[in-house]
């Protein structure tokens, strides 16, 4: 067996883990943590676009949740639009965002532009928390809004059990994995893994390092902000701590730092390992040592930054293709005899 | 035809001047050598001439068309490319990686990128470590991973800054032996170098600049022999008269 079958296989059998996963998992804590899970993959490696391949280090995407979100609810609750369509217009609005917060801080270097954008996000959150009435939109301030579960069904984004969110946050994983491998062997891809490495060469060779810098960002918030609706639906109840909270942003840098940030498979590893350690310290430490989990990501933190500067996903990479290459040997002499 | 006419070129940092009214012309095909002491202003020259910053004062033209103040990526794409005096590969990535990247300049699908990319490798019979990772090389194939991202963006003339620097003799004659043959495809060179023996071996014609100023231009002899350069690079008292 060649190696690029054996991949496909591979790929394969996961994917149909994937799918087959709600039959065996019944309880709805779990399923509901799984959800999360997917979740928090999606929105790494939305992140990853920008904070992986362009080599900065974004500390402010839960603004973009937010936006999303929030887009998406005041659309469906005042005015009756589809969440589907209010997923897009946020989107849209969340790339509007993302160029003109990355136009004046993609100058800025390393901590400066980290700090910029969680001054931006947590910004938008103090608005957020302070505002009724913006115009003809509700808001509804540090009460959030909530939408009730009246017509559920897939026009409206709205369903009773847990398994339709599953597959839903399990699509746009998918989609959102199979983009970025496109765009990492595109001229993009090229472009911004150059210019975030070595900026003056880069521009040397071509490439308008800060063009591709917004293009990324736009994309990046974008796609975000589709999970911002995903997750409005899911909750059913937004407020600005929920969804525009710092947690939420530093989180998605844990999980790409740890899982191993500029990579495909980073983000993914970073939240299969992470998530059931924050959702599970929230059951058993939640009302003894609630803040737990971060205490508990720090560690891991220091601990892979010293053994695993690139993320855990290199040794398993490296571990990966030597399976393969096994495999593939093995099948050879198989073949021989 | 002059591919590169630079004339009254200036250049201040604040109160000082790193480079002052320098004229430079490179008719296609040459290879113009670019020398002087340290800190006479060589790689200012070229960084203005690159487009990482204006010159504060005179004209550059390339191709006939003024180029003071274009972007570094803009120049990429219309022919006129750099080299790092301090290479700059992206270390985390392969060989032909690198390349890849340069080669995007002059296509947009990865397939003809790659293949691009393994012909120039190929070409400075480089192709064998196109699977090393550029942070592993040793400092001369950085120096040829520098030009061959370079090449990959098919330039009309090729700016080197000191591409020989740290490299062991052999090695020298290995590097001087590549620019002839870039020369000999047609690429006109600017080369900035501190080993004399290399530039000399090189040039077609050197400019020698100190304190920013051109201070002698000619064939490598009459550099030489010039009384003006022998005094910039030893001092006044070895001139002998």
């Amino acid at each position: 067996m060649k190696p690029e079958k054996i991949n496909r296989i591979a790929l394969v059998l996961l994917s149909a883990a994937a799918l087959g996963l709600p039959l065996v998992v019944r309880s709805a804590t779990y399923l509901h943590i799984l959800v999360l899970l997917y979740f928090y993959a999606y929105l790494t490696t939305c992140w990853n676009l920008v904070g992986g391949f362009a080599g900065v280090l974004p500390l402010g995407h839960a603004a973009f949740v937010g936006i999303g979100a929030y887009t998406s609810t005041i659309l469906s609750l005042q005015y009756g639009v589809s969440p589907w369509l209010g997923m897009i217009v946020g989107g849209l609005l969340a790339a509007g965002v993302g160029i003109l917060i990355g136009l004046p801080t993609f100058k800025l270097r390393g901590a400066y532009f980290a700090l910029a954008t969680i001054a931006f996000s947590e910004g938008l959150r103090v608005m957020v928390e302070n505002i009724d009435r913006l115009g003809p939109f509700t808001i509804n301030g540090p009460r959030g809004l909530q939408i009730p579960p009246l017509d559920t069904g897939l026009t409206n984004f709205m369903f009773a059990g847990k398994e339709p969110y599953y597959y839903s946050i399990l699509v746009m994983l998918a989609g959102v994995l199979f983009l970025t491998y496109r765009i990492s062997r595109s001229k993009l891809g090229y472009a911004l893994n150059a210019g975030g490495e070595e900026p003056e060469a880069a521009m040397a060779l071509g490439i308008d390092v800060a063009r591709t810098k917004l293009i990324a960002m736009a994309l990046s918030s974008f796609l975000t902000a589709l999970a911002g609706t995903f997750y409005a639906q899911f909750t059913l109840y937004i407020h600005p701590k929920s969804i525009i909270s710092l947690d939420l942003s530093f989180e998605i840098a844990f999980i790409a730092l740890i899982g191993g940030r500029g990579s495909i498979a980073g983000p993914v590893l970073g939240a299969l390992l992470l998530r059931p350690v924050s959702d599970f310290s929230r059951i058993y430490f939640g009302d003894t040592l609630p803040g737990m989990h971060l205490i508990i990501f720090g560690v891991v933190l220091i601990l892979v930054m010293n053994f695993q500067p690139r993320g855990l996903q290199e040794p398993l990479t490296r571990l990966y293709q030597k399976v393969v290459n096994r495999l593939f040997h093995w099948g050879a002499l198989e073949a021989a005899r | 035809m002059k591919i590169l006419d630079v004339r009254e070129m200036t250049k201040t940092f604040g109160g000082l001047t790193a480079v002052d009214g320098l004229g430079i012309e490179i008719e296609t095909g040459q290879i113009l050598g670019l020398i002087g002491p340290n800190g006479a202003g060589k790689s200012t020259a070229f960084n203005c001439i690159a487009g990482v910053f204006p010159p504060t004062g005179g004209e550059i033209y390339f191709n006939g068309e003024k180029i003071n103040g274009v972007k570094p990526w803009t120049l990429c794409r219309k022919g006129l490319e750099r080299t790092f005096q301090i290479v700059k590969p992206f270390a985390s990535k392969s060989v032909l990686y690198n390349v890849m990247v340069g080669a995007f300049a002059v296509t947009d699908k990865t397939a003809e990128a790659e293949a691009e990319a393994l012909a120039v490798l190929k070409s400075l019979h480089f192709e064998s470590r196109k699977d090393v990772r550029a942070g592993n090389l040793t400092i001369a194939d950085r120096k040829r991973l520098e030009i061959a991202r370079a090449l990959a963006t098919r330039p009309k003339i090729l700016l080197l800054d000191e591409v020989m620097a740290g490299l062991r003799p052999a090695e020298v004659d290995e590097m001087v032996a590549i620019i002839k043959e870039l020369r000999d495809r047609g690429i006109t060179i600017f080369v900035i170098e501190h080993i004399m023996r290399a530039i000399m071996a090189l040039s077609d014609r050197i400019v020698v600049i100190h304190f920013g100023r051109k201070i002698a231009e000619g064939t490598p002899d009459a550099v030489a022999s010039d009384e003006n350069v022998i005094k910039a690079y030893l001092g006044e008292e070895y001139v002998v008269s």
